[in-house]
């Protein structure tokens, strides 16, 4: 599945601005230009992580509630993630960052949601969540040219593989539809903009 | 005593409530109606999470006593629910369909995620603060409340002995259960931030 089927499917057209607003960031478009403060780079690399930390309980819990037909691209995506945390935690350490600072309040905000939302919303939604995560970064990342000194990290989450992954937990979730998916789709959404604001802000 | 060492470590937080326009305004009985209104509405929906979280962490205790301290504390919160339900009438509020506020839902996802994900010390934790609080507010605004205020039964209701048995009662299990550790003293600050917001939000929504 190509990124544009991901960015044409039902739940990303229903969200109309939202989605936008959970794809667009003076972040990235402060890597495109080539303008990006240090300082906010480090913040979202530390946020990011800490993030990811939070992404990989729900996806377990999710794996948990998941029919086992469905579980297999989430375990795949659970290992990934394992690797991301490698990576994550290479690259601090190389810039000498502190992985132990407290979690900026926007973040915790955003883990908090997934991790009371992962215990108490039904698999179906659950699903429609992750791929939301998921999908929104790939598109945001996918803006932009994987060059310059941020290729790596561009790469990363533009990547074929990527997209592939995404692309198979949206049939994922289409084989799993549930009416109240889309209100949780948008509130992931909301979460990712003030995400990306917060990298920027600080 | 580990609960006096956290209020006492927190108390720059817990000072900012007593100057805050929300608790002015109960305790002389300026504060608009249609804040209160909000407020009583944003509380209902917060202290269904709040009974939650009391039956998660009784689910989580080994100590069966515990178990009987639970029970009591979320008999506390069914009780207070009543209070809000008598509001809905004079205030002519609906309590069964409630948009939480931003503020609301991050205190309530916290509250969750804590319940369900983390350690009975930490639940408890993150929950003493929302009495202490009260307790704490009601105690301060008593003294000096006049007839006539509005507001004269929500400060009663928190400066009575029942409330103050309650939060007591929470504040002992945190002594017994929990000890002074980051993750502790973490949920206990979050969970009194959370309650800064939580009291600010029907100021600012005018809705």
């Amino acid at each position: 599945m190509s990124l544009q089927e991901i960015q044409a499917c039902s739940l990303v057209v229903a969200a109309g601005g939202r989605w936008r607003d959970g794809t667009q960031a003076e972040f990235l478009n402060a890597i495109r230009d080539g303008t990006l403060p240090q300082e906010a780079f480090q913040r979202w690399l530390v946020q990011d992580y800490y993030f990811v930390k939070g992404l990989t309980t729900f996806v377990a819990i999710t794996i948990a509630k998941t029919p086992r037909p469905s579980q297999k691209i989430l375990i795949a995506g659970l290992v990934a993630l394992d690797a991301e945390l490698d990576w994550f935690e290479q690259h601090a350490q190389q810039q000498s960052l502190d992985l132990t600072t407290a979690m900026h309040p926007i973040c915790k905000r955003y883990v908090d949601y997934l991790v009371a939302s992962a215990y108490t919303q039904p698999f179906e939604v659950l699903l429609a969540m992750l791929y939301g995560v998921e999908a929104s970064y790939t598109s945001g990342w996918s803006a932009l040219d994987a060059a310059g000194p941020y290729a790596e990290f561009i790469h990363r989450w533009s990547n074929e593989l990527f997209v592939d992954y995404v692309g198979e937990l949206l049939k994922t979730c289409n084989r799993h539809p549930h009416h109240s998916r889309q209100t949780q789709f948008n509130e992931v959404l909301r979460h990712e903009c003030n995400f990306w604001r917060m990298t920027w802000e600080g | 005593m580990l609960h006096e060492s956290l209020w006492q470590r927190n108390q720059d937080l817990a000072d900012q409530f007593l100057v805050h326009p929300f608790v002015h305004g109960l305790g002389d009985g300026t504060l608009d109606r249609d804040v209160f209104r909000r407020y009583v509405a944003q509380d209902a929906f917060f202290l269904r999470a709040f009974a939650k979280a009391y039956a998660l962490a009784m689910a989580k205790c080994d100590d069966f006593p515990h178990v009987q301290e639970f029970h009591d504390l979320i008999a506390g919160v069914l009780s207070e629910l009543t209070l809000h339900a008598d509001y809905s009438a004079s205030l002519d509020i609906n309590l069964h369909d409630v948009e939480p506020l931003p503020a609301t839902s991050t205190y309530t996802n916290f509250l969750i995620s804590v319940a369900w994900h983390d350690s009975l010390a930490e639940i408890v934790a993150a929950m003493v603060p929302c009495l202490r609080l009260y307790a704490y507010i009601g105690m301060a605004l008593k003294p000096s409340l006049r007839p006539g205020n509005p507001y004269q039964g929500w400060i009663e209701t928190y400066s009575s002995d029942e409330f103050l048995q309650l939060c007591s009662k929470l504040e002992t299990l945190l002594d017994q259960i929990g000890s002074d550790v980051a993750s502790v003293h973490n949920a206990y600050r979050y969970a009194l931030q959370c309650e800064l917001d939580f009291f600010s939000a029907p100021l600012a929504d005018r809705s």
